[in-house]
């Protein structure tokens, strides 16, 4: 009887930690305490790490930050990113729709897309040197080149694998071509055009961070370089958190539009 | 339209005999893509179209290509990368698929490791780079870290959805006939998980290889990556082609390689995931 009771009161006290304590939350919290404790005691303590900057000094370099310098590089990261993905979007997409709608063209125009996917963007950064007279050029063309792919790849995927009923069920309603493409097949393909944008947006910053890296025109990707080349270790630290928050950025950016486009998959 | 839905419906007839599949609308649309390529190149380069003057043309690139095969230097090149996106994304694999096991399974393991990697996660690989250097004690290590960062996210969070899309009921009925944490764990997590494991391999191959060409490119000393970057110093510009198809064959050829073990490994996979992890390779 008495275990009964007690069973009741510990079920009752469970219930009443969850709910005045969000113990989800704690423990999520705790995750980056212990992150940046482990951290500091591995510089600390360790030797093998003792080059690698202690989380207090990544901190402190925050007050030293060029601030002018930082914001401009970050500027320029942003132009090229953006530059190049939106040129993969302007291009990508209808090409995505054509090649997921249109049998003939599929045929014609996916054989040669299979053949230089595989060949990695980065590969790209000699051929783009040769053929685009500046840097900023030769940055969009190599970040479009990143962002084409998941972007054509998702859309013809989606538009190719609408669930058929949705098409059958308009053209029973009489609804014609052009109205069966816009309002039918493209919102239901949405949801994987989406997905293949946000990949691209990872891309394209990979690419940007990599092709300023091994240039001198400044931009993020350049600026942990040079803070690497002179040896401010900690400034490389909060460079890197600062492309991190930059890309996190753009794709919470892309989640919201598209959360916007596919609207219609919210109930409520 | 499918072959399959033509063939319920009553379209196809008869069977395609060899001359009949060879000489199909598919097979000439096919050619004339891939030969339109190799044209359109040839043509811009032989009337020196804008900057396509300085574009080695196809003939060069196959001559130089014929040349570089026979040479000892493209084998060890070759054996480098291979092998830095093997270490690589082989520790991508290693540490990518228990981890994500744990945090799609264990609510508090999650909560406990989650948010730290979701902090690092936006990083870009090549921006590892300097760490990498400081962190590792040999430069060959510090180049396949970059395949690895790039590998280990999508093989982590495709892990972890394949653990959060295992129904429900699997768990409760493993309970139910009083199976332990580790039988639920080999028996319940483990193969319901493997589907989306095998797609985020598939993924992680495909970017291990590009990440393998930045590190090489930036720092290394052998490699197909570093030998593009020393091509385009040496101004032997078809070496630079020849090295992008070599890249492109080995990328390919290894992710069809993953695919073709997954699928004999999961063979209930192919019907579900096929056509999504061919759209998101890369």
């Amino acid at each position: 009887m008495s275990n009964n009771i007690t069973v009741i009161e510990s079920q009752f006290w469970r219930k009443f930690s969850r709910i005045v304590v969000n113990w989800s939350l704690a423990r999520k919290i705790l995750s980056l305490v212990i992150f940046i404790l482990l951290w500091t005691i591995l510089v600390q303590f360790i030797g093998y790490f003792h080059q690698i900057p202690t989380p207090k000094a990544v901190f402190l370099a925050i007050f030293e930050l060029p601030v002018t310098l930082v914001l401009t590089n970050i500027a320029l990261s942003f132009f090229r990113v953006l530059g190049g993905f939106f040129m993969g979007v302007l291009i990508g997409f209808p090409m995505g729709v054509a090649i997921g709608y249109s049998r003939i063209l599929n045929r014609l125009i996916f054989p040669a897309f299979e053949m230089v996917r595989p060949i990695p963007p980065i590969a790209w950064i000699p051929m783009t040197v040769l053929f685009f007279i500046n840097f900023e050029s030769q940055a969009i063309f190599l970040t479009f080149y990143g962002a084409f792919f998941p972007i054509v790849y998702n859309t013809m995927g989606g538009i190719s694998e609408v669930d058929i009923r949705l098409p059958r069920a308009a053209m029973s309603f009489g609804v014609g071509k052009r109205l069966m493409l816009w309002k039918v097949i493209m919102p239901a393909a949405m949801p994987q055009v989406f997905t293949g944008m946000k990949l691209a947006m990872g891309i394209t910053w990979i690419l940007v961070v990599a092709a300023e890296m091994l240039s001198n025109k400044g931009g993020m990707g350049y600026y942990v370089w040079y803070n690497h080349t002179v040896m401010d270790y900690p400034h490389v630290v909060l460079a890197m958190g600062i492309i991190g928050l930059c890309g996190a950025i753009c794709s919470v950016g892309v989640g919201l539009v598209g959360n916007y486009f596919t609207r219609w998959q919210r109930i409520f | 339209m499918t072959n399959a839905e033509q063939e319920a419906l009553g379209l196809v007839f008869e069977r395609p005999t060899f001359l009949s599949k060879v000489f199909s609308e598919k097979t000439i649309l096919n050619t004339i893509s891939i030969v339109s390529v190799f044209v359109a190149w040839a043509l811009l380069v032989h009337f020196r179209v804008y900057r396509f003057v300085l574009i080695p043309s196809p003939a060069e690139v196959l001559e130089y290509g014929r040349w570089w095969v026979g040479t000892k230097v493209f084998w060890i090149d070759t054996v480098m990368t291979t092998g830095r996106v093997l270490v690589g994304v082989g520790a991508a694999y290693l540490i990518g698929i228990p981890l994500g096991l744990m945090i799609g399974w264990r609510k508090v393991f999650s909560d406990l490791t989650f948010p730290t990697l979701e902090i690092l996660r936006p990083i870009p690989a090549p921006a590892y780079l300097p760490i990498a250097i400081l962190l590792l004690p040999t430069q060959e290590l510090s180049v396949a870290f970059i395949p690895f960062i790039d590998a280990f996210f999508p093989v982590l969070l495709n892990t972890i959805v394949g653990v959060k899309l295992i129904d429900r009921d699997y768990f409760r009925a493993a309970r139910c006939l009083g199976s332990s944490p580790k039988q639920i764990f080999w028996h319940v997590v483990l193969p319901g998980a493997l589907p989306s494991i095998s797609t985020g391999c598939a993924i992680g191959m495909g970017i291990g290889w590009m990440g393998a060409v930045v590190g090489e490119m930036i720092t290394g000393k052998w490699g197909l990556g570093y030998r593009i970057w020393e091509s385009y110093i040496l101004i032997r510009y078809p070496l630079i082609i020849d090295g992008m198809i070599a890249i492109g064959i080995l990328g390919f050829a290894s992710s069809v390689l993953i695919r073709y073990l997954t699928i004999r490994l999961v063979p209930w996979r192919k019907a579900i995931t096929e056509s999504l992890d061919e759209s998101i390779t890369k």
